[in-house]
This record gives structure tokens, sequence and C-alpha cells, in this order.
């Protein structure tokens, strides 16, 4: 397939699913009662998604699979995790994440 | 459409939105070095952007294609990466009841992360529905205008922030300022651990099919943990 109709095909299904998703209780099925079961297991639905989106950014570096390498990408998402936790606020989080992971790869490029 | 720009509640949901908006830009910034490294023309990373309007799907979908990954893998991975917006629609239903079906219709595209969490605060503060929903959309129009600006700004110079910033950590800081919050509820942290384990014990699985398996098992993880809990307090 040309890789600029793959592309707008993705994006045609990806856009028209999400989209779907987003209007789904809103509208199409805003008359149906959810299921007990459904509704409790929608809680877990960010926790678990967004972990699984995330960590893989964390403890693999970019471009190679060496946890070493990726060692003060994982102490400084601890660090924005803390403040995440404690002030709920994005762009908190972001400053405290990013400060942390330059000053530790500046001590790691210093120490050697 | 004028009337409603110049409404008091769409302004206040549009500047109340402004933090979130830099808060994600470096992430809008990272979707758009990303699809100029896939190869994508401006005009489809526009595309991309304005319609998906999702960043895990977007970063995903360009990972997805540069690896030349089948389009059913790619679909279906944005897809589950996309499972919450349910859950926020679910959350969001009631209280876009009120509204004309075009409010919901248009509301529902603008329905995010951030969007998300003011919208709750909003309406759960019992403002009328139809001042929260203006508010509400003014906030949308500021993270949709916001998303398209950052990822042609990725797209057309992103390549000339130096790699020593490490801005691609700004996306997996985002989804942590959204995650960490949560961890107040013990089967949300249960969730989290079952799928974390699963995504890095499954990494050798191709074209990121570990991220499907350990989203789900996550989500039933909490799920069980929860229907524990309550088995447990109600004795």
């Amino acid at each position: 397939m040309d890789a600029t109709l793959k592309l707008w095909t993705v994006i045609a299904i990806v856009g028209t699913l999400n989209y779907l998703s987003r209007l789904s209780f809103i509208a199409i099925f805003s008359r149906r009662h959810i299921p007990a079961l459904l509704a409790r297991a929608f809680r877990y639905v960010p926790a678990a998604m967004l972990t699984a989106l995330v960590l893989p950014m964390v403890v693999v570096a970019p471009g190679g699979g060496e946890t070493a390498v990726a060692a003060p990408r994982i102490a400084a998402a601890i660090a924005a995790g803390v403040v995440a936790f404690r002030t709920h606020d994005t762009l908190k989080t972001l400053a405290a994440g990013m400060v942390a992971l330059w000053l530790l790869q500046a001590a790691k490029a210093w120490i050697g | 459409m004028a009337g409603v720009v110049a409404d008091r509640d769409f302004r206040e949901g549009f500047v109340e939105m402004v933090p979130a908006c830099v808060g994600i830009a470096p992430f809008g910034l990272v979707c758009g070095v990303g699809a100029a490294a896939a190869g994508a023309s401006w005009w489809s990373a526009l595309g991309m952007s304005a319609i998906i309007f999702s960043g895990a799907a977007q970063i995903l979908a360009v990972q997805l294609l540069a690896a030349g990954a089948p389009l059913a893998v790619i679909v279906l991975t944005c897809f589950v990466a996309g499972l919450r917006f349910l859950m926020y629609s679910a959350a969001m239903a009631p209280y876009l009841r009120p509204l004309p079906q075009r409010w919901q219709q248009g509301l529902a595209f603008l329905l995010t992360d951030q969007a998300f969490a003011a919208a709750v605060r909003r309406f759960g503060a019992g403002h009328p529905p139809r001042e929260a929903a203006r508010h509400y959309l003014g906030g949308g129009a500021a993270l949709w205008g916001s998303w398209q600006v950052t990822n042609l700004a990725g797209y057309f110079v992103g390549n000339l922030i130096p790699a020593s910033w490490s801005l691609d950590f700004a996306v997996p800081l985002c989804f942590i300022a959204l995650i960490a919050p949560q961890f107040r509820a013990m089967p949300s942290i249960v969730a989290a651990i079952a799928s974390g384990c699963a995504v890095l014990a499954l990494s050798g699985l191709p074209m990121k099919l570990n991220l499907i398996v350990a989203g789900t098992l996550g989500i039933v993880a909490g799920t069980l943990a929860d229907l524990t809990k309550e088995r447990w307090t109600r004795r």
C-alpha cells in the first residue's frame, strides 16, 4: 500500500474509532444502563492503559534496550510521580520531571 | 458561534485551560517530530493531529507506521490505547444529558484527558449544564487549537531542538501527571502494577502487542482487586 494512502487510512479509521469511543456513552448508548461490572472495570482503564504506555518510555532508553542508560529517567519519573501525587498539576509534574532528568544526566556526565 | 465565543463561560474555560495547554505543548512537539520522522507530509501530520486529536494514539500510529506494522495492528493498538475515552464518555454522559444532541456530538469530539479532568470539576461543582458546557467548549477549543500549533511546530522545527534536552521525556511525564493522583485507590495501584509488570515482561513481543495484553490484564486485575476489596469490607 502506498505510504500516504496507508497513513490517511489510519487517520480515517483511528479518528473514527476515537470519536465513537468519545461519543459512546454520551450519545450512542445514552439510554442504556451501564452494567455494574463494566462500570467497575472502567475505573481502572486509565491506570492500566497509561501505565502500559508510560513504563516502556521510562525504562527502555530511546534507541537502545540498556536499562542502565535509562537510570536517570527512572529516578526522574519517580520524582515526577511524587509531585503529581501531591499537586495534581501537569505543569509542576512536567517541570519537576524535566529538571530532575537534566540534573541527573548532568551529574552522570560529570561523574563519567 | 460568535455569540458562544464572546460568552463569559467560554472565555473562562479557554483561559483556565492555558496552563494545561502549556503542559502538553512538549508532547505536541514530540508528536510533530514523530510525524516528520515517519515521512508524513505536513498536511498529513496536520490531518492526524486535527482528526485523531490524541497524543497517545498519534505517537503509537507514527511509530508503528515507521516500523511497517500492518494496518489492523495499528488500528487495534490505537483503539486499545483510547479505551479510556469510553470511561470518560460514561462519566460525562449524565452531565451532558440535558444538552441538545449537536452539543453532545461536538463536545464528545473534544473529550481528552485534560478536558475531562476540567469538565468533571466544573460540572461536578454544580454549574448549570449549559454554562458548564460553554466552559468545556472554551477549554476544548484551547486544547485543540494549541495542539495543532504545537504539532505543526514540532513537524517543521522540532529537529532544531537539541537531543540533550530529552524533550521526548515530556510524553511519559504528561501521563504520569494523570496516573499518579489515582494511586490513592488500592485497585488502581493493583491495575498499574499488573499492567506494568506485563508490559515489561512481554516487551519482546513485536509491534507493541505487549501494550494491548498488558492493558487488558491491568484492567482485569484492577477490577478483581476492587471486587475482592468490596467483599472484604462487607464482612
